[in-house]
């Protein structure tokens, strides 16, 4: 690479063209969307209580890692989905309001604000790291590892509201990350829970699909705890596919379809033949 | 896994075998490695990697000595006869954390854990700072409360239960942090009493990356390939490309080799030797 950063031969002008797209700005807008995002699950997910006045634009800005102008786009945003409040003058500042729609309806529009690509792509970087540090895990297992994960699958089982059941989904696949003794999938899994935690909460309203996922995270422990990475990994792809399909079924308003698994999540083989009955007897 | 894997083993083999109280004055004690490196004055490599692991954690376990001292004190002068001590007394720990993160280069991260029910104005609390990537020293601020959490609950990690159930300090890891730093690292800690009571644990994290960099030089020196792994068979530190930090090492009973005589033992073609009073084996093929 040439330290002038002059072009020469077209090879070398295709690095230099690649590495400007990489130092590029990140697009303002995509921005905007992720503090919307963040901010709008924190409310949904009970994280900012209705009324809580949030901290003031610069702090929050600093804190968000995002400028100011993108921030104030971005508060205009929640505001016109009645999110946030505005006052002005003395005691003035953004408050958090939370609207009288039932939940369930505002998740439903949070989901809207996702497209099926974007679902989709969610799924499929969600389904590469989870299956990987299933894979890791079941390789570098030792008794004892476990209980962290069994602990999780019991109580996401018993969860007796969605918030707190996707909470505990979450828990389960960085406590998974962490079984496979990998920092970076671990904070993958953290960072994946940004954009999950309040859109599993729609998937996990359904007790036959909480139910089923529970079963499916005791699968992936057997898998782990019997060293079978590779049944490990499958599983918790499946795990993985199974709940951002329902999700995006909801998005497509077809949410009928999300009850069965979808042809390609069956494409495992004899892999997942193998291990039909010993899912279905837990 | 950052609740469940230790050095120590179910049954406590994690734990050191010093008595909390004595932490600070075994860093200079006369001790059976010393007799068994008798045995190896040809290998003199081997030596200096049992000295540098056990100074390393030595100096680690220092700060959390200091830390347990100044907490016992400070919750002490706070609570008496109708007064309870309060989350806000124990800021009065910050300067010397400060001066630890300061002063004890491996030491990524120091504190004190509280007890639950120990503080009359919070359920949990962690006093607990850490340097950041800049090398800013700032608090962990964690949310405690199990309405917005799934992690509010840090009584099931090994270096709380450890010390809580051995009585002993001990060293968790190696684990991916995922509570404080989400950094892969090890932690030791040490009980903290009052009136005979456990209140907490005092702790300080060492990244595993600075362990690393602290051992891998002496490591090197080995005539082989060699690996220092915990009571549980997991790679803290290695110099062989086929079994490094955060893989397993299966089939010996490491914790075994850690309660026994500090002596060398052999088993499915491995050479193992208990590194001095810490909670590691030192690893290397037989011959």
């Amino acid at each position: 690479m040439r330290p002038n950063g002059r072009p020469d031969d077209g090879g070398a002008a295709g690095t230099g063209a690649a590495r400007r797209a990489v130092f590029a700005p990140v697009d303002t807008r995509a921005r905007v969307d992720t503090v919307v995002r963040r901010i709008g699950d924190a409310i949904e997910l009970g994280l900012l209580a209705d009324g809580e006045q949030l901290p003031g634009e610069t702090e929050l800005a600093g804190q968000l890692g995002v400028s100011t102008v993108t921030l104030r786009e971005a508060l205009m945003a929640l505001r016109q989905q009645g999110l946030v409040t505005t006052r002005r003058g003395r005691g003035g500042g953004s408050f958090v309001t939370l609207p009288d729609d039932p939940p369930e309806e505002r998740l439903r529009a949070r989901l809207a604000d996702w497209s099926t690509e974007e679902l989709r792509d969610l799924g499929d970087h969600w389904a590469a790291v989870s299956g990987a540090a299933a894979l890791l895990a079941a390789r570098r297992t030792q008794p004892g590892d476990l209980r962290p994960l069994t602990r999780t699958v019991e109580e996401l089982a018993a969860a007796g509201d969605p918030a707190t059941g996707s909470r505990l989904y979450g828990r389960f696949h960085v406590e998974l990350a962490a079984a496979a003794q990998s920092a970076r999938l671990t904070r993958e899994e953290i960072a994946l829970q940004t954009d999950l935690g309040a859109l599993l909460c729609l998937v996990l309203d359904d007790p036959v699909h909480l139910g089923n996922v529970s079963d499916r995270h005791r699968a992936v422990i057997s898998a782990v705890q019997d060293e079978a990475d590779e049944r490990a990994r499958a599983l918790a792809e499946t795990c993985v596919r199974e709940s951002v399909g329902r999700l995006i079924a909801l998005r497509l308003g077809t949410p009928g379809r999300a009850t069965e698994p979808r042809p390609e999540e069956d494409t495992h083989g004899q892999e997942h033949r193998a291990r039909g009955p010993r899912g279905g007897r837990r | 896994m950052g609740r469940s894997t230790g050095l120590a083993g179910p049954a406590g083999a994690v734990a050191d075998t010093d008595p909390v109280e004595g932490t600070a004055s075994c860093v200079g004690d006369p001790d059976p490695v010393d007799q068994v490196m008798d045995r190896f004055r040809d290998s003199d490599p081997v030596d200096e990697v049992v000295r540098r692991v056990r100074d390393a954690l030595e100096e680690v376990f220092a700060a959390v000595a200091e830390t347990g001292a100044d907490t016992a004190a400070l919750l002490s002068a706070a609570s008496g006869p109708g007064r309870e001590p309060v989350a806000a007394d124990l800021a009065g720990l910050r300067p010397g954390l400060r001066a630890r993160l300061a002063g004890h280069p491996l030491v990524s991260g120091v504190g004190f854990v509280a007890a639950p029910g120990l503080l009359a104005d919070a359920p949990g609390w962690l006093e607990w700072w850490q340097r950041g990537p800049g090398g800013a020293v700032r608090p962990l601020l964690l949310d405690l409360d199990p309405e917005h959490s799934a992690y509010s609950d840090y009584t099931h990690w090994d270096w709380y239960t450890l010390p809580r159930e051995t009585g002993r300090r001990a060293v968790a890891g190696p684990y991916v942090d995922y509570l404080c730093s989400d950094e892969y690292s090890l932690t030791l800690s040490a009980p903290v009493g009052l009136g005979g009571r456990f209140v907490g644990v005092a702790a300080a994290d060492v990244y595993l990356r600075h362990f690393e960099a602290a051992v891998l030089p002496v490591l090197q020196r080995l005539p082989a390939p060699a690996r220092l792994v915990n009571a549980r068979g997991r790679v803290a530190a290695s110099t062989d490309p086929d079994h490094l930090a955060g893989s397993l090492t299966r089939g010996p009973d490491f914790a075994a080799v850690l309660a026994g005589p500090p002596a060398e033992h052999r088993a499915d073609g491995l050479r193992m030797l208990p590194c001095g009073g810490t909670p590691l084996v030192l690893v290397t093929a037989e011959d």
